[in-house]
């Protein structure tokens, strides 16, 4: 009967498509291939109503075999995926954008610029949901191609203008990129997303035609909109848009504030803490512990030297003022039950005394400091220190030694 | 810890998954994702894009023709867990009406009714107790000498029960009144543990083996931990494994990496108590820790890095409640974090004990029924991320109420599909401080702290079965970093290599390849006995329950090194080496995986399938039907009864049948063989006797009382009309016991059988009254219309009441004990064919011994006795 021969089928057909998914995880594109010829057939038949039908199965594993294939040439692949795109309505713009993606990574920037514009140009019943997002990203793809070319315009001109030739046609053509990248990046970075390269493409348009207060409401919007996600890229960028238009300190300060907030090991926290530890204000400098403090915290700096010499420098401030050592006290109250064990083993104190003798040097200031001179890594430091007859190590002990009291009020 | 100056696009919004689900069996293919410009930044020349996923990666040939076994089997079979058709209602007539519809039907019935034969002191105890006498279970009618208002007869209760048992799956079978009756009147009472009560308990027990069966997330982690050599100083490493039968060992096996691993020493081994669900470790300080989760306990052990020395146990904790996951901090040593199935997040020092970090039996972002709850730690080892089945959080351990965050959320955020769960996180702090893997069944997502909600790589990993173990092998300086993910029912396991998180974003590498699984190697063992084969094939098909792996460096040459434990306790290993030509153009057919294993396999091969046979030598009972051991209810002695008809009785046998035909009778039996021990006594006149003599054989025929009535009475007349009347039954008494003690009550019954099926094969012609309106007790000296199930006929021997009552079962036993019986041989779906030479006597067609146990009460009642 024909709902047997349906089922046969059905069941031939998910046999070969596992043959080809087999193929496909062992690296055997040929195999493969050959098994997609006669899975082609359930095209014919398609009798599916899942969510992946056999004509987007056949362009997955058709576009995989072709990446991979050592007999494959980019005119195949291309002929193929426009075979694809003709497939199925609802997936065009996901195929064009995925031949855009591959002729990007393979060079080819021009065709992939015309099959932008192209897919940009296609229209078909009403939109999905899901289209739209495609098409938005369509356009601010072509958008950031425009740039491309509006920078490599721009570069010539600049070169030009050092050997002091003017040319007029280039300058159009700059400008006409501008507008078109312009327009599509725009529209893009509204939507909530991380689109930190459209974003960084489209202030340095911007910048370049000196629209500073645009420029600044766009870092801004990316930065804070409560809709976007908490990207700390955002924060980066608008930090150096700052730093760039020679903004207050204070400004700088309040951004790098909120990444501290939202991302508190983050790279840019030792400039922080160098910037607030330079300031003539208690309150800052106060944050400035608090900043390395808490980098410090993270499993990713620890063996961070430069990070371990801010605190070292800080401390040791502190320890010589004999000012604010509340303030390292309140610090080290929360830390201190798991510090020990996490910075300050021995086995720690051995292996960075073999790898980095300077980490080590800033590390047993600190845990002589914090823990007193009984502390395991200052002790075994110092002893390899004057082993080894380095005069730093021995400033080191003598410093520690003399504020040994100090230690009792940080603790107590 | 730098961040990348710039990460793929992608869209962010919130709320729930939008995607249509399904799981789609190449979702994963032909797709670049995104691009990201990642030149120099400027752009002089000619921009330069790369991929989301699809950069060429690390290739990795793929190693033997298949996973080679590490260890040798241990003693003791393995006991496989229960399998769908153990529990599902399965009835072809109910397979059909089902076709189609998804779903499957509990056999709630048969477990309930199984408990019932098994435990029957649990659930009847006191009442049978109290009701014994009044309980009748026999087949003649009530006589006047048991009280009859206070007893009442069973036997057709219990053969409609029996009537109701052979008509199981009939779609049109009706409740016997009397049945209905009876359950009316007793439900309410009869059952020691209330009915309602044991049956929610029962069919909870169900359910939750059901649910198990589909998707058993006890084992999450996996149990099985490789314990590195110290920087590669050395050569050896130490494998954590549980073991036994009941996996409740746990094993330090060191273990010594040559072309293939190969176990150095005994092992360390500990007897936990409980089935072993997971073990962690991870190395702090040049130490590792290792924690082992069973259901109710976790326990840590620290073993120095030094291998040969013993690991030591330092604590071990209880829950009330199941723990769903035990990891190790790799941060700080001696910390832990326990997750219990009531919602509870324990961070676990062994020096300040357990601090409760979270209790909520609610799931963290929509409502899910799981109790699976997971922990994990970060990149600050004071926060621990928490997960259940719908997403991440953060906590900070200094205060956990107040200071948390949202890691990964199901939903819009993370592009998920509707029906999407998570089912393993992983800190994934080796590759990056502050990366995160989170598998769901439907892909893998790698997660950056510093960026909560937005996965920073997304991949559907199309395995069949959800992933339950991963792996990560870092990659140094610059070499990508592999993620090994593992399931556990299908064995799959997929390698998949990732870069980037500091200076570039995460991308996904070269392309993902599937490994060796361990029933693979079946095709290469040496050939089986097809029975032997299926048992191996069993084995080896067992659910993978843990993955360990690790990146070997000998010289130039690298190699990956991969465990896989199966539920059966075998750990098997496999090496792909890294290609030497990597990262060069991709040619098509690379080298396809050996056909036939090395000699060093082949030698493993051999050597682990000879210890396996010594292991297992008594087939493991679970490939047979259920059986009891009957070997201590009666002793060898009793059961040796006899096997058939010898040739004697069979002449015995026509001899009478012979007889009946002509009508007569048989004077004396010929064979004296058979004749029965004399009596002490003969039939000499009690005149010549002596009193003494004539009262002791007086006693002896029992008519101790009429002798003495004879000594005192005068009467002559009397005298001699009771001398006739004695001599008579003297002479009857003698013809009942040769005929008693010549035949056991089953032997006759055989006899009845084979005549049976000589003289009328149609046990169902019109001719006989209709088996199933037979409900009351045949009229005395009808003929024999139940005909016996032959499966049932080698027990009946043991079966017969006669048979119980010289054993002295008491009456009420009797019954229990041959339903007990009975269960055992009717539980394998087909009618087991008779055995041997019994097949050869019953000459019961094998068409009509299935109408027969169709239709009739599969149980007989013994025939003699009552």
């Amino acid at each position: 009967s024909s709902n047997e021969h349906k089922l046969n089928f059905k069941k031939s057909k998910e046999a070969c498509l596992s043959y080809i998914q087999d193929a496909l995880l062992q690296k055997q594109w040929q195999r493969a291939a050959e098994f997609l010829t006669c899975y082609a057939e359930s095209l014919e038949k398609d009798y599916s109503r899942e969510h992946i039908g056999p004509s987007e199965m056949i362009w997955r594993i058709g576009t995989e075999i072709l990446w991979h294939h050592s007999q494959s040439s980019m005119k195949e692949f291309n002929c193929f995926m426009e075979q694809m795109k003709t497939l199925g309505v609802k997936r065009y713009l996901k195929v064009c954008l995925e031949h855009v993606f591959h002729l990007l990574c393979n060079g080819q920037i021009d065709e992939a610029y015309q099959n932008l514009s192209l897919a940009e140009s296609w229209r078909f019943g009403e939109q999905t949901a899901i289209q739209d997002k495609e098409m938005k990203l369509i356009q601010a793809y072509r958008g950031l191609l425009d740039y491309c070319s509006w920078s490599k315009q721009k570069n010539i001109l600049l070169e030009h203008n050092e050997d002091g030739f003017s040319d007029l046609a280039v300058e159009q053509e700059m400008h006409g990129y501008f507008r078109k990248a312009a327009v599509n990046l725009k529209e893009i970075i509204k939507i909530p997303g991380v689109w930190d390269i459209f974003v960084k493409c489209y202030v340095d348009l911007l910048e370049f035609y000196g629209d500073h207060n645009e420029a600044r409401q766009v870092l801004n919007e990316y930065a804070y909109n409560s809709k976007f996600p908490a990207n700390p890229n955002a924060h980066v960028y608008l930090c150096q848009f700052l730093k760039r238009q020679g903004e207050s300190k204070k400004s700088l300060i309040s951004a790098l504030k909120i990444l501290h907030d939202i991302v508190p090991s983050h790279e840019l926290m030792i400039d922080f803490n160098t910037m607030l530890q330079k300031s003539k204000k208690r309150k800052k400098r106060r944050l400035g512990l608090e900043v390395i403090f808490a980098a410090l915290d993270y499993a990713g700096w620890k063996e961070n030297a430069k990070a371990w010499s801010c605190l070292a420098r800080q401390v040791k401030q502190i320890v010589i003022s004999e000012k604010h050592l509340d303030w390292v006290k309140q610090e080290w109250n929360s830390r201190k039950d798991w510090w020990p064990a996490f910075h300050f083993s021995r086995y720690l104190a051995k292996r960075n005394w073999q790898e980095n003798k300077s980490l080590s040097h800033e590390k047993a200031l600190v845990a002589g400091i914090l823990l007193g001179k009984g502390c395991k890594y200052f002790k075994y430091v110092s002893h390899q220190g004057s082993k080894a007859q380095l005069k730093r190590f021995r400033m080191l002990k003598k410093f520690v030694n003399r504020h040994n009291p100090v230690y009792l009020r940080i603790s107590g | 810890m730098e961040f990348p100056a710039a990460l793929f696009p992608s869209y962010f919004g919130a709320g729930p998954p939008q995607e249509e689900g399904g799981s789609a069996l190449v979702a994963g293919w032909g797709e670049h994702g995104q691009v990201l410009e990642g030149g120099t930044g400027r752009y002089q020349v000619q921009p330069v894009f790369v991929p989301r996923r699809g950069a060429t990666g690390e290739r990795w040939e793929a190693a033997d023709a298949a996973a080679v076994p590490v260890l040798l089997p241990s003693a003791g079979c393995w006991i496989p867990s229960p399998a769908p058709q153990d529990i599902l209602y399965y009835s072809g007539l109910c397979r059909k009406l089902r076709a189609g519809k998804s779903g499957a039907t509990l056999d709630f019935a048969r477990q309930l009714g199984h408990f019932f034969v098994d435990h029957p002191e649990d659930a009847f105890g006191s009442l049978g107790r109290l009701l014994h006498k009044n309980f009748y279970l026999g087949n003649s009618k009530l006589k006047v000498i048991i009280p009859r208002n206070s007893t009442i007869r069973m036997t057709a209760l219990v053969e409609d029960i029996d009537r109701l048992e052979a008509r199981r799956g009939c779609p049109r079978q009706h409740l016997a009144s009397r049945l209905r009756w009876f359950s009316h009147l007793c439900r309410d009472w009869l059952f020691e543990v209330p009915l309602g009560l044991l049956a929610d308990c029962l069919h909870e027990e169900l359910m939750q083996q059901w649910s198990n069966l589909l998707f058993d997330d006890s084992l999450t982690g996996g149990a099985l931990a490789w314990l590195p050599p110290e920087d590669g100083e050395s050569s050896v490493g130490c494998l954590v494994h549980p073991g036994g039968q009941a996996m409740n060992h746990l094993y330090f096996q060191d273990v010594v990496l040559e072309e293939l691993p190969r176990t150095r020493g005994s092992p360390a081994q500990f007897e936990l108590s409980g089935r072993i669900q997971q073990v962690a470790a991870a190395r702090v300080d040049g130490q590792d820790f290792v924690g082992v989760r069973s259901d109710y306990h976790c326990g840590v052990w620290r073993v120095p890095s030094k291998r040969g020395s013993a690991p030591t146990p330092l604590q071990v904790i209880r829950t009330d409640v199941p723990a769903s996951c035990l990891t190790v901090s790799p941060h700080l040593p001696g910390e832990l974090s326990v997750c219990t199935q009531s919602g509870t997040v324990y961070l676990w020092s062994i020096e300040t004990g357990l601090q409760q970090l979270r209790h909520d039996p609610q799931t963290m972002f929509f409502r899910d029924h799981s109790p699976w709850r997971w922990s994990d730690f970060t990149a600050h080892p004071r926060v621990l991320s928490c997960a259940d089945r719908t997403g991440l959080q953060c906590l900070d351990a200094r205060a956990p109420r107040r200071c948390h965050f949202d890691l990964f959320k199901v939903g819009k955020e993370a592009g998920c599909q509707q029906g999407e769960r998570v089912v393993l996180p992983m800190y994934l702090g080796r590759a990056h401080p502050s990366q995160y893997l989170v598998t769901t069944q439907f892909s893998m997502y790698v997660l950056d702290e510093r960026l909560p909600l937005v996965p920073v790589l997304k991949w559907a990993h199309m395995m069949k079965a959800p992933p339950l173990f991963a792996q990560l092998m870092p990659g140094k300086s610059g070499r990508s970093h592999k993620v090994l993910l593992g399931a556990s029912r299908t064995q799959e396991l997929l390698l998949l290599q990732y870069w980037g998180g500091s200076q570039s974003a995460c991308q996904l590498v070269g392309t993902p390849q599937k490994l060796h699984s361990i029933a693979g190697c079946l095709q290469h063992l040496p050939t089986q006995l097809p029975h032997h084969h299926h048992l191996l094939q069993q084995r080896l098909a067992a659910p993978a329950a843990g993955l360990a792996a690790t990146l070997q460096e000998d010289g130039s040459h690298k190699s990956m090194l991969i465990f896989q434990l199966s539920e059966a306790g075998d750990v098997f290993c496999q090496r792909p080496p890294l290609e030497e030509a990597e990262l060069q153009e991709p040619c098509a057919n690379p080298q396809p995986s050996p056909a036939v294993p090395s000699p060093a396999a082949a030698l493993q091969y051999r050597r682990w399938l000879r210890a396996l046979s010594r292991a297992c030598r008594e087939p493991p009972r679970h490939t047979w039907p259920p059986s009891l051991s009957q070997r201590r209810l009666f002793s060898r002695r009793d059961l040796e009864g006899p096997a058939g008809p010898s040739s004697l009785q069979r002449q015995m046998r026509q001899q009478l049948r012979q007889t009946m035909e002509k009508g007569g009778r048989i004077q004396h039996w010929e064979p004296l063989a058979l004749q029965p021990p004399p009596l002490p006594q003969t039939l000499d006149p009690a005149g010549g006797l002596d009193p003494l003599s004539a009262r002791l054989t007086a006693a002896w025929v029992g008519d101790w009382e009429q002798w003495w009535e004879e000594r005192t009475s005068f009467s002559v007349a009397q005298r001699q009309r009771a001398l006739r009347e004695r001599r008579r039954r003297q002479k009857r008494a003698h013809g009942r016991r040769s005929l008693s003690a010549s035949f056991t009550s089953s032997l006759t019954y055989q006899s009845e059988l084979s005549e049976l099926s000589d003289t009328c094969p149609p046990l169902l012609s019109p001719s006989r009254p209709p088996i199933l309106s037979q409900e009351g007790s045949p009229p005395a000296g009808s003929p024999p219309v139940h005909s016996p199930a032959p499966s049932a006929a080698p027990d009946e021997a043991l079966l017969s009441s006669q048979n119980l009552r010289c054993h002295g079962i008491p009456k009420e036993r009797r019954k229990t004990l041959r339903d007990y019986l009975s269960v055992w041989t009717e539980a394998p779906p087909e009618p087991p064919e008779p055995t041997g030479s019994q097949a050869s006597q019953l000459c019961i067609p094998s068409s009509q011994s299935q109408l027969s146990s169709a239709s009739q009460p599969r149980r007989k009642r013994p025939r003699m006795g009552f």
